[in-house]
């Protein structure tokens, strides 16, 4: 147990470290942009010479360079990603929050459809006997994976929404409505899962071809089960560890690619919110959005190894002293 | 991984091992001359015949193509005319610029981001992997806590934020991409340098006293190069993807569209204009995936560890 906390003590205090490490950069970033700093911090919008003397004594401009770095740094920690001044001074933090659900509500479906769909196409290209299948399987996989996601909703709008007139293009909701209507999700959460299916598919075939050439397989084989018992039941699990790794680190690329696949689609999403406020010069808010993302990952990722561990047996050995450690 | 043979030792005049006991005895008796072999296997492969005209073709076209066609920026008449004219192929953009123009000088932007992005992390990954492998220690420390960073912030969004504040050109957004891109490329190397180190021929170049760089450059890095080689060659396309996401988000150089910066502009054009749409992605599909499937053909052809259940 001690040996456990000691663990995942080290683990938080590394995530820690590694957030207070992107907020420094961050920091320093704002501090090389050229020109006036409380022009850059709010963008390109007027300022008034109140708002300025409030921006310098909330973000104390007047002082040395250390200081106000620790307190950006404290700022940052106890939540307050300051103030957006070009939208009627509202708390960043506060404008984040009104977008997550409509990127999660495109993230979250088309993670489940990337993860299912890799796993099922992955397994069926490692398992078959019939070189076709597999070729076209990992065909379409390196194919997919070729593909610009943007460039691929814009392809679906051209398909589905110019040409067959089927799908809406853009929003998420007739205009005036409140909510999220279906329809016009559809082609989003598409072409966000495609990437990531791509993606997937490749990790769990090469992963599932490598569980599958392990000795346990083959006592399995010789216990007289179905290979699709063999497959499913204990192939599968194994194989699935990489997964596991893979979808906490994918998470990073899906969040970056939800800005691209909202801005085809103007999906008011986190992502539309960050590129709108890059084209705003509003920094305020493109620093909170990163910041926001950074922690999201780091909890994910922090999540992921937990779960990494009660998943596998095998790395309990990490919690155990090196002596106690039994070869394989 | 892949099991390079080691090189006999020229400076020492010993002779080495030609094939190192720990590789598996199926490879050993598939390439009796190891190191031209997994050539001749990635050059005969069918995708290798396929997607390496390809490539070459993006690359002289690219690299010729904007000395043919004409003037891409100055603005002309018709204005979006489809393609299939005998005057402008690929028809007219919205400004009623030449599209074929256009397309072959923005493929210019996109392979020069693509193959400088993936020569720089080569370089720095196999200095930075190659000190952190070998000696491990601080170096190593530093290294991995690095790499964990640029994994936490994905190198789009950190592009995003360097350019949204600092301004973006072409040379900018190659070194963004780089310093974002480099430890992939890095982690192999260190992984490879790290066993490459325990093996016979750097024990005893170590006992003969040469020095830690020297042995890196010489008998680490030729030993580490084919999983290297894969990587950057998949970096090649990660990168040109991430350099079209960008200029489709804006973030580019305005007098020097690359092919995402066309699909920027074309997105306006949907309704009527079609082809501005459809002619730059296929060329930004058509080349990654020729990279992509490269890099696959050259990871088999090199690791034949990687097979398939029999």
């Amino acid at each position: 147990m001690k040996a456990r906390l000691v663990y995942y003590g080290r683990l938080l205090l590394s995530s820690v470290i590694l957030f207070i490490a992107v907020v420094t950069v961050l920091f320093f970033l704002l501090e090389l942009a050229p020109g006036d700093s409380i022009q850059a911090l709010v963008g390109d919008v007027p300022l008034s010479e109140d708002m300025r003397e409030r921006l310098t004594i909330i973000y104390g401009l007047d002082r040395p360079l250390v200081e106000r770095y620790l307190t950006y740094l404290g700022n940052v920690l106890t939540g307050n990603l300051g103030l957006s001044v070009g939208t009627n001074n509202e708390p960043v933090l506060d404008i984040i929050a009104t977008r997550i659900p409509n990127t999660l509500a495109l993230a979250i479906p088309s993670f489940l459809i990337s993860t299912t769909g890799g796993i099922i196409l992955g397994s069926i290209a490692a398992r078959t006997r019939k070189r076709w299948l597999d070729g076209g399987i990992s065909g379409l996989a390196v194919g997919l994976f070729s593909v610009p996601n943007f460039w691929l909703g814009m392809l679906l709008i051209l398909l589905f929404s110019i040409t067959l007139g089927w799908l809406p293009t853009q929003g998420k909701a007739p205009f005036g409505e409140s909510g999220i209507d279906p329809r016009y999700a559809i082609l989003p959460i598409i072409t966000m899962a495609t990437t990531e299916l791509a993606y997937k598919t490749r990790i769990m075939r090469s992963s599932m071809i490598e569980s599958l050439g392990q000795d346990f397989i083959d006592t399995a084989r010789s216990k007289g089960l179905t290979s699709s018992q063999v497959l499913w039941k204990h192939a599968l699990p194994n194989a699935l560890l990489p997964m596991v790794t893979i979808s906490g680190y994918s998470l990073g690329m899906i969040l970056a690619g939800s800005a691209l696949v909202e801005r085809v689609f103007g999906w008011p999403g986190m992502g539309l919110l960050f590129i709108d406020s890059i084209d705003r010069q509003n920094n305020m808010v493109v620093l909170g959005i990163v910041i926001v993302l950074t922690v999201t990952i780091i909890v994910v990722n922090i999540l992921t190894d937990i779960v990494y561990g009660l998943v596998d047996p095998r790395l309990r050995a990490r919690f155990t002293p090196k002596k106690k450690e039994v070869v394989a | 991984m892949t099991t390079p043979t080691p090189k006999p030792d020229a400076v020492l005049g010993t002779d080495a091992p030609v094939v190192t006991p720990t590789e598996p005895i199926a490879a050993l008796e598939r390439k009796r001359d190891p190191e031209r072999s997994n050539w001749r296997i990635f050059f005969e492969k069918p995708t290798t015949r396929v997607f390496i005209p390809v490539l070459v073709f993006f690359v002289l076209l690219s690299a010729f193509g904007p000395l043919f066609v004409g003037d891409p920026i100055t603005a002309g008449f018709p204005k979006l005319l489809p393609p299939g004219s005998a005057e402008h192929v690929l028809g007219t953009d919205h400004l009623g610029r030449d599209f074929l123009a256009r397309v072959i000088n923005g493929g210019r932007v996109s392979l020069l981001v693509g193959f400088s992005v993936a020569l720089l992390c080569m370089t720095i990954g196999l200095v930075v992997g190659g000190l952190a492998g070998y000696f491990g220690g601080i170096i190593d420390t530093v290294m991995v806590k690095v790499a964990e960073f640029f994994q936490v912030l994905p190198g789009i969004i950190l592009a995003l934020v360097i350019a949204a504040l600092l301004g973006a050109n072409v040379v900018f957004i190659v070194i963004i991409l780089a310093i974002t891109m480099w430890p992939s490329v890095a982690r192999i190397v260190r992984a490879e340098s790290m066993r490459v180190s325990q093996l016979g021929y750097v024990e005893s170049a170590k006992a003969a006293g040469f020095r830690g760089l020297r042995i890196i450059a010489s008998d680490v890095i030729p030993n580490v190069m084919p999983p290297v080689l894969v990587a950057t060659t998949m970096t090649v396309g990660r990168a040109i993807l991430i350099e079209s996401g960008l200029s489709y988000l804006g973030i580019g150089d305005p007098s020097r569209p690359s092919w995402g910066a066309l699909l920027n502009s074309a997105q306006s054009y949907m309704r009527d204009g079609w082809w501005l749409a459809l002619f730059p992605g296929l060329c930004i599909v058509l080349v990654v995936l020729a990279v992509n499937m490269l890099g696959d053909a050259l990871n088999d052809s090199f690791n034949p560890t990687v097979g398939r259940v029999k």
